[in-house]
């Protein structure tokens, strides 16, 4: 246990190191400030006071980055290591490769949420400076967002696995995204089709990740007060297991590749 | 490292050419068949040229984000899911696009908006009474999650100053197409009914005329401004109802039987409001005398 715990900081550590060393973070930011300071100065028709939208844009830009952090993250586990061959120095230490997975997974993890917490700071601390405050749906939508990064991590290091890298961060985003936007209505469109596409669309509907239940940006920018307990939970518990399936296939898919 | 530098150099200069073979084909197009293009939104500037008609699509979608805005952040498609009745009982509330303040703007004569303000408070309360949620975990789970975290379980309007909120998104509305009337007048009921900001209503027609010149139910809006519920510049609001009148007049005649229905509706509050005022000014004469 303590060896496996050593073996996951110094992954972790890793993945810290490689993430702010890339400095996408700060292109990131740069977009962000450069998107968000004209929009600040904005007074529509001449009427100044409203703020709102600058919350959404802001966090709308917030979700933007943290899925490209994770879509990039996720994907530049395990490519890279068989590229270079560096997998073998990494394997031939007594650490299997479940072991390596889940390190590096988590590592992964660690990294896309510091981002994510860095980029966080920065909204809270913009909405204060603007004289705003937040009440109990801050730290809910916070996890929820969090729990968000940790599925979309996973599913990018499970495509990375099967397909090249901008097969699989086109189609990983192209999954989220579309979760994310049409996903609670796809038994509506289904509704209008042919059986056999509507009974597809139905699958997609139950296995896809629903990356909708993690957003509460609405209920944070408009204060609609916090989610119910029962339903947070029910969203977080199904976050873990998603990941843990994916991350159970991705180590199928590991164990069987030939390295 | 040579190689590369080569082929990334070709590939720049190749998106270079690309790029202005595009401009120099969009800007002969343009120039050719400017007049006869079955554009909706008329071109001005490289924006419009490069969006065309796909600018109606976005501006109507930010008078959407505005109407959500004006409802507390619920989006009707996402309002939907919880198979709630509110929005069909009884209460003439269109929610799809933005109607509903059209509605407010274009159908409500300004003596009735107070009976449509009592008549909102009511809705707000039938909704508060209504909200008894029907799907249940075990029918569908991912539905379920989706009510209680999408769908809130408040039903709230803007109104006051915190209507203000909403004009940034009809700011941008009118920013990607200028001849939506749609959302001129959307912001102009804000700002003169919600917010009772009369110089940000007159700001939003000027600016609302200056792109579309004539245009009846703006001028109409004007008039109202002015009229103010019989307690503002009468002598302005009937000069503006005159305007817009013969503005309506005008492109009905254009048009013949195919003239939008609005615009007769323009036309018909419009001589309206003047005969109001020539009543209210014989009241006034009798008096005097």
């Amino acid at each position: 246990m303590k060896l496996f715990a050593r073996q996951t900081c110094a992954l972790v550590k890793l993945s810290f190191i490689e993430l702010w060393r890339r400095n996408d973070i700060f292109a990131l930011l740069l977009l962000g400030l450069a998107l968000m300071v004209p929009l600040s100065m904005a007074t529509p028709f001449g009427a100044g006071g409203a703020s709102r939208y600058l919350d959404e844009m802001a966090l709308l830009l917030v979700w933007g980055f943290s899925l490209f952090i994770a879509l990039g993250a996720g994907q530049r586990l395990f490519p890279p290591e068989f590229d270079s061959r560096t997998i073998y120095p990494l394997l031939a230490k007594p650490i299997s490769r479940g072991r390596l997975l889940v390190g590096k997974y988590i590592g992964a993890v660690a990294a896309s949420w510091s981002a994510l917490a860095f980029f966080y700071v920065l909204f809270v601390g913009s909405v204060v400076l603007r004289g705003g405050s937040f009440a109990a749906e801050l730290p809910q939508a916070i996890v929820l967002h969090f729990a968000f990064v940790a599925l979309a991590v996973a599913i990018s290091l499970f495509g990375s696995l099967l397909v090249t890298a901008s097969a699989n961060l086109s189609l990983s985003a192209i999954v989220l995204v579309g979760m994310f936007f049409f996903g609670r209505n796809l038994p509506e469109y289904a509704e209008g089709l042919n059986p056999a596409l509507a009974w597809a669309l139905k699958i997609v509907y139950a296995v896809a990740p629903h990356a909708e239940f993690f957003d509460m940006r609405q209920r944070l920018i408009h204060g609609w007060g916090a989610v119910d307990y029962g339903v947070f939970m029910t969203v977080l518990i199904y976050a873990v297991w998603y990941i843990f399936v994916v991350i159970l296939l991705a180590d199928v898919v590991l164990n069987r590749k030939r390295v | 490292m040579v190689k590369f530098f080569a082929s990334v150099r070709a590939c720049f200069l190749l998106c270079l050419f690309l790029g202005v073979l595009h401009i120099v084909m969009l800007a002969g197009l343009v120039t050719r068949f400017g007049e006869t293009m079955p554009q909706v939104v008329k071109g001005e500037g490289a924006l419009a040229v490069m969006f065309g008609d796909a600018r109606e699509t976005i501006s109507r979608a930010f008078v959407h984000k505005a109407d959500s805005y004006y409802h507390g952040g619920v989006d009707i498609d996402c309002h939907h899911l919880s198979d709630r009745t509110h929005h069909d009982h009884g209460v003439n509330h269109d929610h799809e696009g933005c109607d509903h303040h059209d509605h407010d703007c274009n159908c409500h004569h300004d003596d009735h908006d107070s009976d449509h303000e009592e008549h909102g408070d009511a809705h707000d309360d039938d909704h508060d009474d209504d909200h008894e949620e029907v799907v249940a975990f075990s029918d569908d789970p991912w539905r379920w999650i989706n009510v209680h975290v999408c769908a809130p379980e408040i039903h709230k309007h803007l109104d006051g100053a915190k209507s203000v909120e909403l004009m940034p998104w009809l700011w941008a509305s009118v920013k990607a197409s200028p001849h939506n009337i749609d959302a001129w007048t959307t912001a102009w009921h804000i700002a003169n009914n919600s917010m009772n900001n009369k110089k940000l209503a007159l700001n939003v027609i000027d600016e609302g005329l200056k792109h579309n010149p004539d245009d009846p139910e703006l001028l109409l809006c004007r008039g109202r401004t002015f009229y103010d519920r019989g307690r503002g510049d009468v002598t302005a609001a009937r000069a503006a109802f005159l305007v817009a009148l013969e503005s309506a007049d005008r492109v009905l005649k254009r048009d013949g039987d195919k003239g939008e229905e609005r615009i007769k509706w323009v036309r018909k509050f419009a001589q309206t409001y003047l005969d109001e005022i020539a009543k209210k000014g014989n009241g006034l004469l009798d008096v005097l005398e």
